[in-house]
């Protein structure tokens, strides 16, 4: 079967910044991929380059098995895009904004009718059907950005970071929303911050750094490229003496989010590293199972 | 879905004009402004023109300026600026770059609109005029011709100072008032031609408000021909040329100018 995206050796330069450094990415089917990376690694510049809102200096785009440029102004039905920035019409009402873009991509007026009701129905929005946009709370106002990136009925959707800008609850709607796509076979690749949000909703993630991509698997697979079972977290004001045991212990400084943080190269309890600890003052120590924040943070560090 | 047949463009268009009539719609405050101001200009020109019998004679051609000048200038070149920089600033016209939008089609759109808005205006304001005495002596079909090639002009001059001086709405004053104002004293629209200076009257030659303003009182006020305005007619015709393809190479540049921002 045909990838849904094949991005091979992509590469941009905004000035003297080389924003996309030889950037290769594929995407199957039906499958969720995630980008992750600081800000400025050229996340949402593949993105744009995807929905030839930009054109790339070099490297190859394939979309379905075709090259995106022999699609033209068809690869825009084929694609859907959803980002951070609610751009919607905020005088208008749900329904409207729907029909508006709706037209946009030649739906006939019955199948467009349909199309918009299937929507209203699958992304809750009925409630709100009278209500104009701007007046919708921030979270409302998201979900039906999210429907009306679906209203061609995408093979490809692109969300950029589209949880950025709501708050907790409506977040984990949006999260429902974005698994029933996905359990529904829609491919999608998305930006994010969040790795929670990348944890729970993709099959694969892209950790990107300097416009290309440094790692790509399954969350397990990422976890796996840390070389250790779990991750000891000690809070002590004999920072050097806590160094030196770990050393003399064997345990890898761990280059974490926070603190003084030690790789195990197999598990310990609790028990066993305190009395390691023994004759340094420590306040806390505890033990948990390396994360894939973890392991992103290690990546970044370590390439 | 998408493809590249007439009716997917004719859809496009209409979808486009549909929504921002329906905006301007709702937005009731500024149609409020929109309806009030161009009346508010036509019965001051009234009184002054009503109350020196000598000068009554200028009411006519009053009318004509306040239509070119006043109501389509603001509506159609202000309101096409306060379009693009409204969908700037929402992030809508990234979303609209992303979607088989043709740039004809929204270029077009935004004529349609505008030109109903236009037809509401002409109506509202000659009868109005009519109201105060003010009677429209030339051929119909003409001074419609006269309507729809400005509002061509006014929305292609509109595209091209909101793409390039207008990417927040608070700057859609400023674009109109150091760009547009001027074009409009030039064009006659508040002092006549002759009484400028001649290095003015020159310079005036080359705006096309002159020329919109001209074609239009010399149809209205004074019942001209084709004949009589082909030089002005000629004027408008390759200026709305210019400015088709003026606006539908700025939307194209929009594209350009958003990804940078």
């Amino acid at each position: 079967m045909t990838l849904a995206l094949e991005i091979s050796g992509l590469s941009k330069r905004f000035g003297s910044q080389q924003v996309l450094n030889d950037f290769s990415l594929d995407v199957d089917r039906g499958e969720v991929v995630g980008l992750l990376g600081p800000n400025g690694c050229g996340k949402s510049t593949v993105l744009n380059i995807v929905c030839q809102l930009l054109l790339a200096d070099a490297g190859r785009i394939q979309l379905l098995g075709a090259p995106l440029g022999q699609w033209g102004a068809k690869a825009r039905s084929i694609l859907g895009l959803c980002s951070q920035h609610c751009a919607l019409y905020a005088d208008l009402r749900p329904e409207e904004n729907l029909d508006f873009f709706a037209r946009l991509y030649g739906m006939a007026p019955t199948i467009r009718r349909a199309r918009i009701n299937e929507l209203m129905d699958d992304f809750g929005l009925w409630p709100h059907a009278s209500t104009r946009v701007g007046r919708l709370s921030g979270g409302w106002q998201q979900r039906l950005h999210l429907a009306v990136s679906m209203v061609n009925r995408p093979d490809v959707l692109i969300l950029d970071e589209p949880t950025a800008a709501v708050d907790a609850s409506a977040r984990i709607d949006l999260w429902r929303l974005i698994e029933r796509l996905r359990d529904g076979g829609t491919t999608i690749l998305l930006t994010t911050h969040q790795l929670s949000e990348a944890e729970r909703l993709c099959n694969r993630i892209a950790v990107m750094q300097d416009g290309r991509v440094i790692a790509l698997g399954s969350v397990p697979e990422l976890l796996a490229r840390v070389k250790g079972q779990a991750i000891v977290k000690i809070e002590s004001h004999e920072r050097p003496a806590v160094m030196q045991r770990a050393m003399n212990l064997g345990w890898l400084t761990f280059n974490g989010s926070d603190g003084l943080s030690f790789l195990l190269s197999k598990p310990l309890d609790l028990r066993a590293v305190v009395s390691a600890l023994d004759g340094i003052e420590v306040t806390s120590v505890s033990i948990q199972d390396v994360t894939l924040e973890d392991a992103y943070f290690e990546l970044l560090q370590n390439h | 879905m998408v493809d590249d047949n007439p009716s997917l463009l004719l859809e496009q268009i209409l979808a486009v004009s549909h929504r921002l009539l329906l905006q301007q719609w709702r937005q009731s405050r500024g149609l409020i402004f929109w309806a009030v101001f161009p009346v508010l200009m036509m019965l001051l020109f009234g009184l002054v023109y009503s109350h020196n019998a000598s000068m009554r004679a200028g009411l006519d051609a009053a009318a004509a300026g306040i239509l070119m000048g006043a109501a389509l200038f603001f509506s159609c070149l202000g309101g096409t600026v306060a379009m693009i920089a409204a969908e700037r600033e929402r992030g809508t016209l990234r979303r609209l770059l992303a979607s088989p939008l043709k740039p004809a089609a929204y270029f077009l759109g935004m004529v349609l609109a505008q030109l109903q808005l236009a037809l509401i205006q002409v109506v509202m304001l000659y009868a109005i005029a009519w109201f105060i005495g003010a009677r429209y002596h030339g051929s119909l079909w003409l001074g419609a011709f006269i309507v729809l090639v400005s509002v061509f002009s006014y929305v292609g001059m509109g595209f091209f100072l909101g793409v390039r001086f207008a990417s927040r709405s608070e700057e859609v004053v400023v674009a109109l008032s150091a760009i547009g104002v001027p074009l409009l004293v030039l064009g006659g629209t508040f002092f006549p031609l002759e009484i400028m200076p001649s290095v003015m009257q020159t310079i005036a030659q080359f705006d096309p408000m002159l020329h919109m303003n001209q074609a239009f009182k010399g149809v209205a006020a004074y019942g001209m021909g084709v004949k009589d305005l082909l030089f002005e007619l000629i004027f408008l015709v390759v200026f709305c040329g210019l400015s088709i393809a003026l606006g539908i190479s700025s939307y194209q540049h929009l594209l350009v100018m958003e990804l940078q921002e």
